[in-house]
């Protein structure tokens, strides 16, 4: 029924969606005609218009508003500028602000509305790496590999992508700018392609959440073509891409597979061990 | 949409306003000036796009909530569909927002869009293609961000009718159930 049962939550968040409910249904019980209109004069209420738990024609929950924490945007705006790695702008830490968040989607609880800046860029740089720790490395715990990036999201793609072009043109001794067009145009270009491929084939994946697998399988390749620009020996160049080369194709696998009827599998595996595999071929290739 | 800002009042939080025009600004003013200046097509590549990207994230996650309100994102659910979620802030509040910051939100999204598209005509005229691609990744940013304030806000008036018209609906009936009690 709603977000909270189906998604484990931070405790303290479970804690205070509960008291959101209990006051919102104790101010149900007692009657439209009793609700005072008093309601501290910033914060915006909550109700969302499209969550589960707090309908929208509940009559405004003063109660619950009057216990929330005030408004952050009176003092929130990010006052520091970005740059480093991982994409999102870290402004200063807001002490104010609820710290509700469920781990669902881009999936946001309810009243992230509010939120202040802070928790929305922690939030997503700790989406990318648990996004990562899921897809690539061995995890004897992940129940459903179907299931994988059920909060997808593409930071993680984008900068591996870049980062690998990056490397590529790096190791390149002429051409440095066609190289880089070149492996951002196949990549980027070869995730949606192979997301249609499987689409075709009657399998059933979401377009964005199979863009954001294809990509966070590049990390190992990443990795490799780092090796290789830091190591000019060829023979320990191809052994290190054909690690990570199978290691990449072993983090798509379990995903692409079960996306796809068992009988259209090898259709559906073949084009994205292929894309790897020219991959690989442009880090040996290059020097 | 007039064309004119509403004059009289300032704006609510310039600090926000500031950065939600200061990334598409500094993306496109790099991606015109360094094609004077840089003679690396990777670092302008790579610089520009991580602007663009930067500011769909600032007005995806900040200057969307706090200038106008309303934030969309998409989920799977369990059943492994996808489903587009939307977010507005309630009635009285969307109505106490700043109109002027409102009013810079909306023109800066659609210019911008609108000056990608010109500068990819421009690239596609002189055939550069790799310029076409940075203009290609700035203008599918630019375009997300639209399409999904734009549904967003729909969403949000579409919920304000029901609300009002179930509120009105809620009103009467309670009405004549206390006037059919004292009577």
């Amino acid at each position: 029924m709603s977000h909270s049962d189906t998604i484990p939550l931070h405790s303290s968040s479970q804690s205070d969606i509960d008291e959101i409910e209990n006051l919102i249904n104790a101010s149900v019980q007692s009657g439209p005609a009793t609700v005072q209109p008093a309601r501290p004069p910033s914060p915006p209420r909550i109700p969302v218009s499209s969550s589960p738990f707090l309908q929208s024609n509940l009559p405004p929950p003063t109660t619950a508003a009057a216990k929330l924490p005030p408004l952050p945007s009176s003092s929130a705006p990010p006052s520091v500028l970005p740059a480093t790695v991982p994409g999102p702008a870290p402004p200063p830490a807001n002490s104010a602000g609820s710290n509700n968040f469920a781990a669902s989607g881009f999936g946001p609880a309810p009243n992230t509305l509010t939120e202040p800046v802070w928790d929305t860029v922690k939030r997503d740089l700790s989406r990318i790496v648990s996004n990562l720790k899921l897809v690539v490395f061995p995890n004897p715990f992940r129940e459903d590999p179907g299931k994988a990036l059920r909060d997808w999201d593409l930071w993680g793609p984008f900068f591996f992508i870049v980062f690998l072009g990056l490397v590529l043109s790096w190791s390149a001794s002429v051409k440095k700018s066609e190289v880089f067009a070149v492996a951002f145009a196949l990549l980027a270009a070869g995730a949606v392609i192979l997301t249609l491929n499987v689409l075709l084939l009657g399998g059933h994946i979401i377009f964005f959440q199979s863009l954001s697998l294809l990509g966070y399988c590049l990390f190992p390749l990443d990795v490799g073509a780092l090796i290789c620009m830091l190591q000019d020996n060829v023979i320990l160049k191809i052994v290190v891409v054909c690690v990570t080369l199978a290691w990449s194709s072993w983090a798509a696998y379990p995903f692409m597979s079960s996306a796809v009827n068992p009988r259209r599998k090898a259709l559906a595996l073949y084009p994205v061990f292929l894309m790897y595999v020219s991959v690989g071929f442009l880090i040996i290739a290059i020097d | 949409m007039d064309l004119n800002p509403p004059p009289e009042e300032n704006y609510a939080n310039p600090r926000t306003c500031l950065f939600h025009v200061l990334f598409k600004a500094a993306s496109l003013a790099f991606y015109i000036l360094s094609a004077l200046f840089i003679n690396n097509f990777v670092i302008i590549f790579v610089v520009t796009v991580l602007l663009a990207a930067l500011d769909f994230w600032v007005v995806k996650n900040v200057s969307g909530r706090i200038l106008v309100g309303l934030r969309w994102w998409n989920e799977i659910n369990d059943l492994g569909e996808s489903v587009w979620r939307y977010e507005s802030l309630d009635q009285e509040s969307l109505a106490r927002m700043n109109k002027k910051d409102a009013w810079l939100f909306w023109w800066t999204l659609y210019l911008t869009a609108v000056l990608w598209v010109f500068l990819g005509i421009f690239s596609l005229i002189r055939f550069q293609a790799d310029y076409c691609l940075i203009v290609g990744v700035c203008l599918t940013l630019s375009v997300a961000n639209i399409i999904g304030f734009t549904k967003c806000r729909k969403d949000a008036k579409k919920q304000l009718q029901q609300f009002a018209s179930q509120a009105i609906a809620s009103r009467v009936s309670s009405t004549l159930q206390s006037a059919f009690t004292v009577v």
